[in-house]
C-alpha cells in the first residue's frame, strides 16, 4: 500500500524494545487462549461428572474430578504466567519512558552547556568593561558637545543658581522698605543687601 | 435488537430482477443497502454466496421468495463496484464485505487508543480484536484481515506501524 510508485517508506519507528514487547504480548495472547480452552473444558467436565454421578458411575466421576483438579491447577499456573508476562511488559514500557526522560534531560543539559560556553566569565567581564568604556566615551563626547565647561565654570553656575533661588525668596513676600531706626546694625546692613541685589539683576540681564 | 427489514423485503417482485433499467437501478440500490445493513447488524465480514442465499438476507421464508444466484451475483458485483465488497476467489463464491471502510475502522481504533492513553504502545492484533480491554468497543471481534487493513490505512497516515514477526502480527500506534 502506498508504495505503488516506488515512494520510499520512512524509516521504521519500531524499536527492538517494541518487538520484544510484542513478543511478550503474543505469548500472553497464546496463554489467554489456552486459558479459555481449559476453562471451557472444565465446565464441560463438570457437567459430565454430574451426569456420571446421576448414572451411578461414581468411580468414573471421581477420576474425572481428579483430572479436573489437575486442570484447575494448570489454570492457576497459567494465570500466574500471564501476570508475569504482563509485569515484564510494563517494566519494559516504563523503562522506555525513563529512557525518554533521560534523553530529555540530556538535551536540556547540552543546551544549557552550550549557552554557558557563549556566556563565559571572561566574556562577561570583557563585555562589562567595554560597556564601562563606552559609557566613559559617551560622557566625554557629551562634555565636548555641551561646550566643555570646566570645574570652575560649574562652580560659578552653581553659585548663580544659589543666588537666584535666594533672590526669589526675598522678592516674593512684601517686605517693608523703611529702615527701622531703633536698630542701627540693621540699617547698616540694608545698603549692602541692596547692592547685592543690584548685582544679581545685572547678572540676570546678561 | 432485531434487524429491521426494509419494506421491499416483504414485496415479492423485489426478489426478481426487474427488466426496466430505472426500476432495476433502484432495486439494486435497495438490495445493496439491505445487504450492507444486514452484515453490519450481524457483524459479518466474510460471506459465502451459497450460505448467503440460504440466510434470511436473501431468503424471505415468510413470503417464500429468495433471490436467485444470478441476481445475488449482480448485487454483489454492484457492491464491489462501490468498494464495499471484494471477492476472495476467482469463482466468486466467497467474498469480503466492508460495510465500514478500513479508514473508518482505523479512525475508530485510533480514537480508542488515544482515549485510553495508549499511543506509543505495542499491541497484538489478537489483543485488539479479542482482548478484554476492547470488550464493548465496536471493533471487538473484527476479523483479522479487516483489522489489518484498517491498521494499514492508519499506517499510510503515519499513525501506526504494523510489525510482522515470525508468528503473528502486531501494531504500534503513534
Amino acid at each position: 500500500m502506498g508504495n505503488l510508485f516506488g515512494r520510499k517508506s520512512p524509516p521504521s519507528r519500531v524499536t527492538e524494545q517494541d518487538k520484544a514487547i510484542l513478543q511478550l504480548k503474543q505469548q500472553r495472547d497464546k496463554l489467554k487462549q489456552y486459558q479459555k480452552r481449559i476453562t471451557l473444558q472444565l465446565e464441560k467436565e463438570r457437567l459430565l461428572a454430574k451426569q456420571l454421578l446421576k448414572d451411578g458411575k461414581k468411580e468414573k466421576a471421581l477420576l474425572l474430578l481428579k483430572k479436573k483438579r489437575y486442570q484447575d491447577q494448570l489454570l492457576d499456573k497459567t494465570e500466574h504466567q500471564i501476570s508475569n508476562l504482563e509485569c515484564m511488559v510494563q517494566d519494559i514500557e516504563f523503562m522506555q519512558i525513563e529512557m525518554k526522560v533521560i534523553e530529555g534531560l540530556k538535551v536540556g543539559n547540552d543546551c544549557l552547556k552550550s549557552m554557558h560556553q557563549i556566556m563565559s566569565i571572561e566574556n562577561v567581564e570583557r563585555i562589562l568593561d567595554e560597556t564601562q568604556e563606552s559609557i566613559e566615551y559617551q560622557r566625554q563626547i557629551d562634555e565636548m558637545l555641551a561646550g566643555a565647561l570646566t570645574q570652575e565654570d560649574e562652580d560659578a553656575v552653581l553659585a548663580e543658581l544659589e543666588a537666584i533661588t535666594q533672590g526669589e525668596d526675598v522678592v516674593l513676600p512684601e517686605v517693608p522698605t523703611e529702615p527701622l531706626p531703633e536698630v542701627p546694625e540693621a540699617a547698616k546692613a540694608e545698603p549692602e543687601r541692596k547692592e547685592a541685589k543690584k548685582a544679581e539683576r545685572e547678572m540676570l540681564a546678561v | 435488537m432485531s434487524f429491521e427489514w426494509p419494506w421491499q423485503y416483504n414485496f415479492p417482485p423485489f426478489f426478481t430482477l426487474q427488466p426496466n433499467v430505472d426500476t432495476r437501478q433502484k432495486q439494486l440500490a435497495a438490495w445493496c443497502s439491505l445487504a450492507l445493513s444486514y452484515c453490519r447488524h450481524h457483524k459479518l465480514y466474510t460471506l459465502d454466496v451459497m450460505e448467503a442465499q440460504e440466510s434470511p438476507m436473501f431468503n424471505n421464508k415468510k413470503i417464500e421468495r429468495k433471490l436467485s444466484m444470478e441476481a445475488i451475483q449482480v448485487v454483489f458485483e454492484e457492491l464491489r463496484k462501490k468498494g464495499n465488497l471484494e471477492w476472495l476467489d476467482k469463482n466468486k463464491s466467497r467474498c469480503l464485505v466492508m460495510w465500514r471502510r478500513p479508514e473508518e475502522w482505523g479512525k475508530l481504533i485510533y480514537q480508542w487508543v488515544s482515549k485510553n492513553g495508549m499511543v506509543n504502545s505495542v499491541f497484538t492484533l489478537y489483543e485488539l480484536s479479542n482482548g478484554d480491554d476492547t470488550e464493548g468497543e465496536e471493533f471487538h471481534g473484527l476479523e483479522e484481515w479487516m483489522l489489518l487493513r484498517s491498521l494499514q490505512a492508519l499506517q499510510t497516515d503515519g499513525k501506526a506501524e504494523v510489525i510482522t514477526m515470525d508468528d503473528g502480527k502486531g501494531v504500534k500506534f503513534f
